[in-house]
C-alpha cells in the first residue's frame, strides 16, 4: 500500500467517523425530534434551512472538488487570468440576498411566535452553581398552587399547557435548555428572561446547561417531566401535603436522621415545616454559607429521579429505564411513585432506590461532583462554598439521614 | 569629563537616589520598602550606565583621542533655548499648589515634571550629539516620539470625548438627540464632499477638523463649569435618613448615581404600576390580568420598573424584610413624576418565613397602595 493510498484511506476514515458521529440510538437532547409545539416551531424552520443549506454546501463542495481535480498542478502552462465579471459577481450577490430574504422572513415570523408570552403556568427558574431550582404559585394549568412549592433538577408540567418559565441566575450565566420541548434561553443574574415550553405527551424531556458556567458545568443537567393533568393534580397535591403527615416516627432511625438533618444539612437545605423540639422552625440559610445563596430544598427529594443537579440517579438502572420507556398512559403513575415504584406497600425499604448512590453523595459530594469547597481555599468568597461541602459524615449519621430523607416523598 | 551620554544617566542616578530617600522617608510599610528598594536598584544601574558610558565615551568618539572632550560635537554648547526648564518650573510649582489644594493637582503636576524631565534630558543629550542640528533632531524624534504620540493621541481624544460627555451631560435629553443628530449628519456631509472630491485640499480639511475641536473643547469647558442636568437617578438608600425618606415619602433624591442599572430595565420581575386611584397593581409576563401579588426568586438579584400614572410625584419603596441580627431593608425610587418610570432592583437573601416584618412593595404616604412580595 502506498502511502498516498494510506493517506486517502486514513482521510476516508477520519471524514466517515465524523459523519457517523452524528449517529446516536439513544439521543435524548436530539434537536430534530420536537415533542411540542414550541420545539415544533423550531424544527419546522430548521429542517428546510438544513435542506437548502446542505443542497448549498454539496455544490460548493463539489463545484471545489471539480476545480480541484480538472485544474490540478500537472505542469500545463499558466490559464488565461481574468478580473472580475460583473454580471457573475451581481448574481452571486442577488442569490444569496434572495435566500437570505426567503430564510429571514419565515424566521422572524418563528421568532415572534416563540415570543409569545400566553401561558397557562408560570414557573420561576433559577439557575446557580450547578443546578436549577423551580418554584410555583398561583395556578398552573388550572391546578390551584395554594402555597409556593420549590423543587430542583426536575420541571414538572402539565402535558398539552402553555408553561412560561421566567429564568434568571443567582451566580454566573447559565443556558436553559429542554432541546425536544423549545430552544435555549441564557439565565443571567439580575435580569429575568422568559421561555415557553409545552409537552405534547407525558415522559421525560432532558436538557443540559448550554452556558459554560464553571468546574462542574458539565453536570449541570436538568430535565421537564410532563404529566398528564390528573396526574399533575396529584403531583401537585403531593408537593403540598403537611410535613407532619410524612414526619419520621419517633424512635426510629428515620427520627434520628430528622436530628442529623438538622443538624448537618438544614443550615443550607430546607424541608419545609420542619420544626426544632422546641417548635420553632428550622430555616435553611444557605445565603451564609453558598455563593449562590442557595441550595435544593429536599422537601419531597424522593418524588424525584436524580440529585446533585440532576445527574446521579436515585433510581436503579432497571427502574430509570422502566420509567424512561413507560408508554405515555403508564408513565405518570410511574412517576409519581418515584424511587418507591414497583414496591409492595409494607415494605421497609423501595426496591427501585439506587442507596448506593445517595450513600455515595452523603460520604463525599464533591469527589462525584467536583466543586469549591476545600475550606483552605474559601478566603475569597468569605468560606462560602461553590456546591456541597465533604460533611464528614460517620456511616451512622448516614444510614440515618438516608433513612430520613426515603420518607421526603 | 564627563560626555553627554554620562551625564544623563548621572542625572538619573542623583533623581533615584533623592526619590529612594523621599520615597523611605514618606512612605512605611511593605509598599514603601519595595518602591524603595525599586528605586535603589535603578540608581545602581543608572550608575552602572553612566560608567559604560564614561568608559565608551558614547561609543562615538576614539576614547584615546587626546582632548576630543573638548572638541567633539558631543561637547558643544545647546543649539537653542529649551521650554523644559520652565515647564518643570510650572510642574513644581503645581506640585506645592496640588499638596495645599486638590490631589488631582498634585497628580497632575506630577506628571508634567516627570514628563519635563524627560524631555529635558533627551533634549540636551542629543543636541551634543553631533554637530548636525537635523541629525540631532531626528535622533531626538527618534528616542521621543513613540512616546510622546500615543500619550498626545491619548491626551487628545480624552478632551475630545470628555468635552463632548460634559456637553451631553449639560444639554437636557431633547436637545441632546438634536445635538446628537447634527453632529453625525455634519459628519456624514463632511466624509460625503471629501469622498466625492468636491473638497479635496488637506489644509481646507485640517482647518474646518482643527476648529471643531477647539470649539468642542470650549463649549465642553463652557458645560462643565455649568455644571450637569438634574439627572434622576436610580435608587440606592444605604443610611438610616435615605430609609427615613423611603417610608415617609418626600420629593428629596435618594441617590445621586446615574443611571448604571439602565440595562436591566429590558428583563424585570414586574412592571409596577400607581393607578390615579391611589391603586397598585404589578402587571406579570405571562400573567393575563394585574397581579396584587409578587413571587421572586429568594436571593437573586432582580428589579421591577415603577410607573406612577398618578397626578402626584410618588416613589415606590420595597420593604425588603428584617432577618435575624440586621435592620430592616428597604429600598425605594427616587420620586417619580407622573407619567414616568423608574428602575427597583433587590434581592431578597431569605424566605418570607425568616422576616420579622412584611416584604412588600409600596408608597409611603398612600393607605392601602401595596403588594405583598412572596420568596419560597
Amino acid at each position: 500500500m502506498t502511502f498516498l493510498t494510506r493517506r486517502r484511506l486514513a482521510g476516508s476514515a477520519v471524514a466517515a467517523a465524523t459523519v457517523l458521529a452524528g449517529c446516536a440510538k439513544d439521543a435524548p437532547q436530539d434537536t430534530f425530534k420536537p415533542k411540542g409545539s414550541n420545539a415544533r416551531t423550531i424544527d419546522d424552520l430548521q429542517r428546510p434551512l438544513f435542506y437548502v443549506a446542505g443542497a448549498v454546501g454539496l455544490i460548493v463542495f463539489a463545484a471545489i472538488g471539480y476545480s480541484i481535480l480538472r485544474y490540478k498542478d500537472r505542469g500545463q502552462d499558466m490559464p488565461k487570468q481574468t478580473h472580475g465579471k460583473t454580471w457573475l459577481e451581481v448574481l452571486l450577490t442577488v442569490i444569496p440576498a434572495l435566500i437570505l430574504v426567503g430564510v429571514g422572513i419565515p424566521t422572524v415570523a418563528a421568532v415572534f411566535e416563540l415570543a409569545d408570552q400566553k401561558s397557562e403556568c408560570v414557573v420561576n427558574v433559577t439557575g446557580q452553581q450547578w443546578w436549577w431550582e423551580y418554584d410555583y404559585s398561583g395556578t398552573c394549568g388550572g391546578v390551584e398552587i395554594t402555597e409556593p412549592i420549590v423543587t430542583s433538577g426536575e420541571l414538572v408540567i402539565p402535558t398539552n399547557t402553555s408553561v412560561l418559565l421566567r429564568i434568571t441566575s443567582r451566580d454566573v450565566i447559565h443556558s436553559y435548555w429542554i432541546p425536544a420541548l423549545n430552544g435555549k434561553r441564557d439565565a443571567v443574574p439580575g435580569r429575568l428572561q422568559t421561555l415557553r415550553l409545552e409537552a405534547d405527551e407525558p415522559g421525560i424531556y432532558v436538557g443540559q446547561c448550554t452556558e459554560f458556567c464553571g468546574l462542574s458545568h458539565a453536570r449541570m443537567r436538568q430535565a421537564a417531566v410532563a404529566l398528564n393533568p390528573a396526574d399533575f393534580q396529584a403531583w401537585v397535591d403531593n408537593q403540598l401535603e403537611a410535613y407532619a403527615d410524612n414526619a419520621p416516627e419517633a424512635d426510629t432511625l428515620a427520627a434520628k436522621g430528622e436530628s442529623t438533618f438538622i443538624a448537618s444539612c438544614s443550615r443550607c437545605h430546607q424541608v419545609n415545616e420542619l420544626v426544632k423540639k422546641d417548635g420553632t422552625p428550622v430555616l435553611a440559610e444557605p445565603d451564609l454559607w453558598v455563593v449562590s445563596g442557595a441550595a435544593p430544598n429536599l422537601t419531597n427529594l424522593m418524588t424525584r429521579t436524580a440529585i446533585g443537579g440532576w445527574t446521579f440517579d436515585l433510581l436503579t438502572e432497571d427502574c430509570r429505564e422502566q420509567l424512561w420507556n413507560a408508554s405515555p398512559e403508564e408513565f405518570g403513575s410511574l412517576y409519581l411513585q418515584g424511587v418507591w415504584m414497583n414496591t409492595d406497600a409494607d415494605a421497609d425499604k423501595p426496591v427501585c432506590f439506587d442507596e448506593a448512590t445517595l450513600r455515595d453523595w452523603l460520604r463525599d459530594a464533591p469527589a462525584m461532583k467536583p466543586n469549591y469547597s476545600d475550606p483552605a481555599k474559601l478566603d475569597s468568597t468569605g468560606g462560602r462554598t461553590r456546591g456541597m461541602p465533604n460533611l464528614h459524615l460517620n456511616e451512622t449519621q448516614i444510614d440515618e439521614l438516608i433513612a430520613y430523607l426515603l420518607e421526603r416523598k | 569629563m564627563f560626555t553627554t551620554g554620562s551625564k544623563m544617566f548621572v542625572g538619573a542616578t542623583v533623581l533615584s537616589v533623592v526619590a529612594a530617600i523621599v520615597f523611605a522617608a514618606a512612605t512605611g510599610g511593605a509598599v514603601g520598602l519595595m518602591s524603595t528598594v525599586g528605586l535603589v536598584t535603578a540608581a545602581v544601574i543608572f550608575t552602572f550606565l553612566a560608567g559604560i558610558n564614561l568608559f565608551t565615551r558614547d561609543g562615538n568618539t576614539p576614547s584615546m583621542e587626546q582632548g576630543i572632550e573638548h572638541t567633539a560635537a558631543a561637547a558643544q554648547p545647546p543649539v537653542g533655548r529649551s521650554m523644559w526648564p520652565l515647564i518643570a518650573a510650572l510642574g513644581v510649582g503645581g506640585l506645592a499648589v496640588g499638596a495645599v489644594s486638590k490631589p488631582v493637582v498634585f497628580k497632575v503636576s506630577l506628571f508634567v515634571l516627570f514628563a519635563a524631565i524627560v524631555e529635558w534630558m533627551v533634549q540636551s543629550w542629543s543636541e551634543r550629539a553631533s554637530a548636525d542640528i537635523r541629525y540631532n533632531a531626528n535622533l531626538r524624534n527618534r528616542m521621543l516620539n513613540g512616546i510622546e504620540f500615543p500619550i498626545l493621541g491619548t491626551i487628545g481624544a480624552g478632551g475630545v470625548i470628555y468635552a463632548f460627555s460634559r456637553v451631553m451631560l449639560a444639554a437636557n435629553p431633547d436637545a441632546g438627540r438634536w445635538i446628537f443628530i447634527f453632529i453625525g449628519a455634519a459628519i456624514i456631509a463632511g466624509a460625503f464632499l471629501f469622498a466625492s472630491g468636491r473638497v479635496s485640499s488637506k489644509r481646507t480639511v485640517a482647518g474646518v477638523c482643527a476648529i471643531s475641536a477647539v470649539v468642542l473643547l470650549g463649549v465642553g469647558v463652557a458645560s462643565a463649569l455649568q455644571g450637569q442636568r438634574t439627572v434622576h437617578p436610580h435608587p440606592t438608600v444605604d443610611d438610616a435618613s435615605q430609609k427615613a425618606l423611603c417610608l415617609e415619602g418626600g420629593e428629596e433624591e435618594v441617590d445621586e448615581r446615574a443611571s448604571q442599572d439602565v440595562s436591566l430595565k429590558s428583563n424585570v420581575v414586574a412592571n409596577i404600576y400607581l393607578r390615579e386611584g391611589g391603586e397598585l397593581v404589578a402587571v406579570i409576563n405571562g400573567y393575563p390580568d394585574e397581579a396584587h401579588e409578587i413571587t421572586v426568586p429568594r436571593n437573586a438579584h432582580i428589579g421591577v420598573i415603577f410607573h406612577n400614572d398618578s397626578d402626584e410625584p410618588e416613589r415606590l419603596t420595597g420593604r425588603f424584610g428584617s432577618f435575624p441580627d440586621k435592620p430592616e431593608a428597604v429600598s425605594c425610587t427616587t420620586a417619580v413624576h407622573p407619567g414616568k418610570s423608574a428602575y427597583l432592583g433587590f434581592q431578597i437573601p431569605k424566605t418570607n418565613l425568616a422576616s420579622s416584618t412584611p416584604l412588600e412593595f409600596i408608597v409611603p404616604g398612600l393607605d392601602g397602595a401595596s403588594i405583598p412580595i412572596v420568596v419560597p
